[in-house]
This record gives C-alpha cells, sequence and structure tokens, in this order.
C-alpha cells in the first residue's frame, strides 16, 4: 500500500467505522435505559463495568459518547476526543453486556474503534501499519472463534451434532420466550446429516481467517465466505452479527475508501 | 503509538490462555456454540393464558427488554431468588388491555428437536401465576 493511499484508507476507515459506531450507539439508546433499570443484583461485572449506576448517568454517558463518536468521525481535535471516544463506547457496551449476556456482535466494533483512536490522524505516521492492524483485530476474533470451538469440544465439534443440539437449543428458547425460529432452522433440524458440512465450512471460515492478510484477493474470498457465514448464522439462529452483515467489520480488509465521496477521499 | 496498537492486539489475543468459559467483553474468549451439550432444556419462561385457557408465548419486550437473552437471564434469575411472582405482575401489567388473562412463570424441560420439529411440549412447573389488571 503506498502512502497517500494508505492516509486516505486509514481515513476513510475512521469515518466509516466511526459512523457505523455512532448509528449503532443511538440505536441503542433505549435499550440501554431500560436495562439501566434493572436491579443492581442483577449485574454481572465485566469491561468497564463494574458497577450498576443510575439510569440517567448511563444514558448521560451513552450520550457523551454518541457526541464524542460525531467528533471522532469529524477528525475534530483527534488526540484528546478520539481516546475518550472510544473508552466511552468500551464503557456503553461493557454495561450492555453486564446484564447476563455478552454481546459478541459488538467487541470488534468496539476494538476497532480502539484501534483507530490510537491510530495517527495526521499525514505523517505508518498508515499502512494501521491499516494492517485493524484487519489483523478482525482476523484475530474469528481465529479465537475457531480455536474456543477446539478448545471446548474437541474435533467432535466437527461431527455436526454440537451445531445441531446449538442451533436446536437456541430456537427453542427464542420460540419459548417468544422470539420466533430462524427460517432455515425447522426444516434442517430433522436433517442431521447436514449438519457435520456446515460445522466443517464453519471452522474452515473461522480457522482460515488469517488468508485475509496475505493479499486482496484472498481477501476479498475469506470475507466472502465470512459474510455468507454469517447469512447461514441469521437464517438458521435469527442471530444478526450487523457488524459483519452489513461488511464493515470487514473494510479493513477490503480499499475502504471506495466507499467514500470522492471529495472525502483527498 | 505502534506499541499501543502492538498491546492492544495481544490483548485481544490474551483470553486465548484463560478458560474460555470465562467470557468477558470487550476482550472475549468466543466462546459461542463452543460448548458441547444435548438438546434436552429445563428453562424458566413466561406464558400468557387467555380467558378461554389458550396457551399464548410472550416476547421479550414483555420481560422489559428486547434482547432474547436477556429475558431469559431475568426469568432465570427471578425464579432462583424467589422474585418470580413480581416479575410476574411486571409482565401482567405491560398485558393491561390484550386478550390475555393470566400470566405464568413455568420452568420447563423440553427436547428442542421433540418441540420444535414435532411439537411435543414437556412437563412445565408452574412457579408464579398471575392476572393481568
Amino acid at each position: 500500500m503506498q502512502g497517500a493511499l494508505s492516509a486516505t484508507r486509514l481515513r476513510a476507515l475512521r469515518m466509516l467505522l466511526g459512523t457505523y459506531a455512532l448509528l449503532y450507539t443511538l440505536a441503542r439508546l433505549p435499550e440501554l435505559w431500560s436495562i439501566a433499570h434493572y436491579p443492581a443484583s442483577e449485574m454481572e461485572a465485566t469491561g468497564l463495568a463494574r458497577l450498576a449506576m443510575p439510569a440517567p448517568v448511563v444514558i448521560s454517558i451513552a450520550v457523551a459518547t454518541c457526541v464524542l463518536l460525531g467528533a471522532f468521525v469529524a477528525g475534530w481535535r483527534y488526540r484528546i476526543v478520539a481516546p475518550l471516544a472510544a473508552l466511552g463506547l468500551v464503557f456503553v457496551f461493557s454495561y450492555r453486556s453486564a446484564w447476563g449476556q455478552i454481546f459478541h456482535t459488538e467487541n470488534l466494533m468496539v476494538l476497532h474503534v480502539c484501534a483507530l483512536a490510537l491510530a495517527p490522524v495526521d499525514r505523517d505516521g505508518d498508515h499502512a501499519w494501521w491499516v494492517r492492524l485493524l484487519g489483523a483485530l478482525t482476523v484475530v476474533t474469528y481465529v479465537m472463534a475457531g480455536i474456543a470451538k477446539l478448545r471446548l469440544a474437541g474435533l467432535s465439534w466437527l461431527d455436526g451434532d454440537q451445531l445441531r443440539n446449538q442451533i436446536a437449543i437456541d430456537n427453542l428458547r427464542k420460540a419459548l420466550l417468544g422470539a420466533g425460529t430462524a427460517p432455515l432452522a425447522l426444516p434442517l433440524l430433522d436433517r442431521p446429516a447436514w449438519f457435520a458440512p456446515v460445522s466443517i465450512a464453519t471452522l474452515v471460515v473461522e480457522l482460515t481467517a488469517p488468508v485475509a492478510l496475505l493479499g486482496r484477493r484472498l481477501a476479498v474470498a475469506w470475507v466472502t465466505l465470512a459474510w455468507a457465514f454469517h447469512v447461514g448464522v441469521l437464517l438458521l439462529m435469527w442471530i444478526v452479527f450487523p457488524y459483519p452483515l452489513v461488511g464493515f467489520a470487514f473494510l479493513p480488509l477490503l480499499p475502504a475508501e471506495k466507499l467514500l465521496p470522492r471529495k472525502l477521499r483527498l | 503509538m505502534k506499541a499501543a496498537g502492538v498491546a492492544l492486539l495481544a490483548a485481544v489475543a490474551l483470553p486465548l490462555v484463560r478458560d474460555p468459559r470465562h467470557d468477558a467483553f470487550p476482550l472475549s474468549t468466543y466462546p459461542m456454540f463452543a460448548e458441547p451439550r444435548t438438546t434436552r432444556l429445563t428453562m424458566d419462561y413466561a406464558l400468557g393464558e387467555t380467558g378461554s385457557g389458550e396457551r399464548r408465548t410472550l416476547s421479550p419486550r414483555l420481560v422489559g427488554t428486547g434482547e432474547v437473552m436477556q429475558a431469559y437471564v431475568r426469568l432465570e434469575r427471578a425464579v432462583h431468588t424467589g422474585e418470580a411472582p413480581a416479575l410476574c405482575a411486571e409482565i401482567a401489567a405491560r398485558l393491561h388491555g390484550t386478550d390475555i388473562a393470566w400470566v405464568r412463570i413455568v420452568t420447563g424441560q423440553h427436547d428442542a428437536v421433540d418441540y420444535l420439529v414435532r411439537h411435543i411440549i414437556g412437563p412445565e412447573k408452574e412457579r408464579a401465576r398471575c392476572k393481568v389488571p
């Protein structure tokens, strides 16, 4: 990656991933308000969320984080604003994950903003290195998910039974909680033979993620597979991973600057 | 600043050396769907009942959250801390003006494939029952 191109790409990533984080946080405000009213005894501390706080305090921090993210996207007083925006984002989504469920849909978004907060914003600096770091963060999270399966279930995870059972249980929970079942879950649950290839494909996608760092074509190929994997998760479990589904999780591996209007690429 | 970037990447990978069951945010072990399990599920959940005794499932919003798993955890905690009647009343209050007459919080034991594919409902033990105001 040439110097000017990598600076433009890093800038594009800051604007695009920052905008995503801003819109996502805004969309979560009503739910944050709701969980901020849960009894303190239900809290399970994680990340920066160590204590239950009054709802107005939680929402104030979330709103302040949105304002900071707006400045982050604009690049305004970046060296001060960006770390504060990242800190706010880690707090807000730690708080959301502190009530019985870790939201794995949010880790990578938060990590990308943290990395961008550390990256250079002016013309000086090794912009290409920071773009690669953002890509490496995407890759590492997928590899870790694959390793976790092998650590917890071993190679038996590949026979399909574990995946089928997980999908069955997940859909049952949703059915009992009135949230509906995923469109492909019921047709496939009665056909166990389908799950071995799906399990193998899942692990292949996760464990081969590092190939995306080896060049543009491999990146495009892996991103396509990983995106398809998330579509599969959606159709089998009704679990929406919005960050990868809209493609933003993969932008550091792709020519992200092409998504910016031409006048913003300079 | 590159050192900080390397430290961030290392921190993200660090959970590889801890028990994958000990998940956290934002430094996760990413244990989603990794834990071996059977299709048997014992679970606490809320049900609605119309005046004619028709069974209805209730959405997570009625439990006070838009998230399925948070509703699941709230119900489980309420049953295990003896607060099921209070949560039952909270849900019932949100159902005011609907055709649901009663709310029940139950602990059900189901086989997931039987329930979903063959529509076989397992045994359910009632933990709380309250009238919709």
